[in-house]
């Protein structure tokens, strides 16, 4: 396959850019069209190499292979439909593990070695913040999709100016604020919490007693148990809560370790005796199915990204798209995976470059619209916003695992904090 | 007083598993000489094969408790026979190294049968419902873990202690070469402790599916750093070592999550430390 080689499909599609954007041009009269198509070489040279490293071994390798799912199948409908501006996609995956220094030789080898025009992935948010300036001195985009700390978007976007990192998934915004909100409404006054003894875990608390002490001054925090990477027993943590009595319990243990935990919980009676309990990433499909009817109903659970919202056609097509493609409900991260190769594309075919700078400036304020709904990349700190579901676990017999009933959405807007990201007005309620 | 009790209750179940890994352990360590970091491995393949027989045979879990760990004792024999028969001669460093490549390869081989993401155990169907202790409840199958850790201890005494067979596996490690001249077939008998301490590795494994309920690619690697600290605390080649080291780690770890939150992990290791340099050669380490 020749660089030069003009392949009638790709004539088509230039031919039919060309002339749409000319029927635009005629209707709208200021948008302009993108250069490429009148060049006579395209400014974008393929192809169009992405790095993506996700978890692939030990305990969360499972998170790997759901990223892996989202992302194949952008790249090979992409590709299907003639590549990125006209230019075919490669992917390489690798293993990020759980280890910062890991995250980063991947990302050197992505860039260094391999030749990678993007990068995505990662999930700890610890190897998030370890590599947000190792991407200042590769000058590349990294695109991340799970690890959902704020202070890399608060902390290096936005404070000290690391342009090349972008966030598509919801940052723990949701996990902390939006579970505040929820939970002002409910009797409970005391409050607790079982969750990973890492930056993930308390950031998260953290955030939730700040913003429920706003608006709900009553709130108590009587008792917090902190489980290390890779617990299995939970039943000390379970002991620690339950004589503290609490009136509710918070907790943003994720994946394997919250199944062993609501298993755990459950066996020890803690859901008869604590009414509210909040699980920020409950809604994982990892955990969902896996816990099946184990997972009691009532409890409030969200995530990044959940199957069954938005309710719009664009959601329910990709779906049922990804069902029949991989036999599987799309996990979280199937989505912020997808979801972020659709914005390389777009910032690309925006910026009508390859070019770090371009793309950047392309995805500062970008638009679009994908499974989880509109996304706008805020321009200040380059966070995706855009609004997931918290819902009440019911029984649904259309599935074998616990779905949302009652459902409550708060805009996203509402809650994410906003920059300069310190000082009065900055963290919700918002005036 | 209730969360005493439940606290206890949590760290003698949590030390019944450590013991089952580090008997395995110890075991082959002080017959064999090997430091076998796979030993985590055959924890690991031991639940992922008792899974499979509760879940895909159709046999409740009580069979896959049976059937899961002998096959594994199949892995254990390739091991031994294959492989670490030819490095027993060269140096440590490179046994080690060996049974690490294992650790890597039977990581691998799971993600290949079974899938990278976790697998939740179903919950049992008899032993499975649960008890008021001081009016908390807890589950019976913990209770019957808490016995099976002494009865297997009490069975590797009576094993060693009184059969023939026991006579001469002590015979074999305290003076190899002696053994082997008075006729003892030396190389199969190294063979057939490994598989029985393979074999004990694995039934920790699957006594884990319904206590822990998940399943995950790397459920091997945290037991085995705490059998690691449970054989040093205990003596490195000393049972009696193991099973106290168990106890005293188990419950020590589940007293430091409830009542020393911010020094759990530390008190653990401070444990070991203090224990090397009082008594370098550990708890019971003396005899050897």
């Amino acid at each position: 396959m020749g660089k030069k080689r003009f392949s009638r499909r790709q004539f088509l599609k230039i031919a039919g850019s060309g002339s749409l954007a000319v029927a635009a041009g005629g209707l709208g009269g200021a948008i302009a069209s993108p250069k490429w198509v009148w060049g006579a070489t395209p400014a974008v040279k393929g192809p169009i190499k992405i790095g993506y490293q996700a978890i692939l071994s030990g305990t969360l390798a499972g998170y790997g292979e759901f990223h892996k799912l989202g992302v194949v199948m952008a790249v090979e409908e992409i590709n299907a439909k003639g590549g990125i501006a006209g230019q075919k996609v490669e992917m390489e995956f690798r293993d990020s593990t759980t280890k910062a220094d890991e995250a980063i030789k991947n990302a050197r080898y992505f860039v260094d070695s391999w030749g990678a025009d993007y990068l995505g992935g990662i999930d700890s948010s610890g190897q998030a913040l370890a590599l947000a300036p190792v991407m200042a001195q590769l000058d590349r985009v990294l695109m991340v999709t799970h690890a959902a700390t704020e202070k890399l978007t608060e902390d290096f976007v936005y404070k000290q100016g690391v342009k090349q990192i972008f966030r598509i998934c919801m940052p723990t915004y949701n996990d902390g604020n939006a579970a505040a909100f929820i939970a002002k409404d409910f009797p409970a006054v005391k409050w607790s919490t079982v969750s990973p003894k890492y930056e993930y875990g308390f950031t998260c608390w953290k955030m939730f007693q700040e913003t429920l002490k706003k608006v709900k001054p009553d709130a108590q925090f009587v008792a917090e148990s902190w489980a290390p990477f890779g617990t299995t027993d939970f039943r000390s943590h379970i002991n620690t809560i339950m004589d503290a009595k609490p009136d509710g319990l918070y907790s943003t243990e994720w994946a394997g370790e919250l199944i062993s935990f609501v298993k755990q919980a459950k066996e020890a009676g803690l859901f008869e005796k604590v009414q509210y309990v909040m699980l920020p990433v409950g809604a994982a499909m990892d955990v969902l199915e896996g816990l099946g009817k184990d997972m009691p109903d009532n409890i409030w659970i969200s995530a990044r990204y959940f199957f069954q919202y938005p309710n719009s056609k664009e959601n329910t097509d990709w779906v049922a798209r990804f069902y029949k493609r991989w036999n599987h409900y799309p996990a979280y991260v199937s989505e912020t995976g997808y979801s972020a190769i659709y914005a390389y594309k777009a910032a690309v075919e925006k910026a009508g470059s390859k070019d770090t700078k371009a793309v950047v400036a392309a995805l500062e304020g970008m638009e679009m619209d994908s499974p989880a709904g509109r996304r706008v990349f805020r321009k200040e700190d380059h966070q995706a916003i855009y609004d997931v579901p918290w819902g009440k676990t019911k029984t649904d017999p259309k599935y074998p695992f616990k779905v949302m009933g009652e459902t409550k959405v708060i805009p996203a807007k509402e809650y994410f904090n906003r920059p300069p990201f310190e000082g009065p007005g900055t963290s919700p309620p918002f005036k | 007083m209730q969360s005493f009790v439940h606290v206890c209750l949590a760290g003698l179940s949590n030390g019944m598993f450590i013991w089952l890994v580090a008997s395995g352990l110890t075991l082959i360590f002080g017959v064999l000489g090997v430091l076998n970091f796979a030993h985590g491995s055959f924890y690991m393949l031991g639940a992922y094969c008792c899974f499979t027989v509760l879940k895909h045979l159709g046999a409740g879990y009580w069979a896959g408790l049976l059937l899961g760990p002998l096959a594994v004792c199949a892995a254990g024999f390739v091991v031994e026979r294959f492989f670490l028969r030819h490095v027993y001669r060269i140096a440590l460093p490179y046994q080690l190294l060996l049974t690490f490549a294992f650790v890597l390869i039977f990581d691998n081989l799971v993600k290949i049968v079974w899938g990278g993401g976790a697998l939740s155990a179903p919950s049992l169907a008899f032993l499975g419902g649960s008890i008021q202790v001081l009016g908390r409840k807890y589950p019976v199958y913990n209770l019957f873990i808490i016995a099976v850790g002494p009865a297997v201890a009490l069975g590797l005494y009576l094993l060693l202690e009184r059969t023939w067979s026991g006579r001469i596996v002590r015979a074999a490690s305290s003076d190899r070469e002696m053994a082997s001249a008075i006729g003892v077939r030396v190389p199969a008998l190294f063979t057939g402790v490994f598989v029985f301490g393979t074999w004990l590795g694995a039934l920790g494994g699957g006594l884990a599916v319904p206590y822990v309920g998940l399943l995950t690619p790397g459920m091997g690697e945290t037991i085995i750093i705490e059998a690691f600290i449970v054989a040093v605390i205990g003596g490195l080649g000393s049972l009696k070592g193991a099973f106290v080291g168990a106890l005293v780690i188990g419950v020590m770890s589940a007293f430091g999550t409830r009542f020393f939150p911010t020094f759990d992990m530390f008190l653990i290791f401070i444990l070991m430390a203090g224990v090397l340099l009082v008594r370098p050669e550990g708890l019971f380490g003396g005899a050897r």
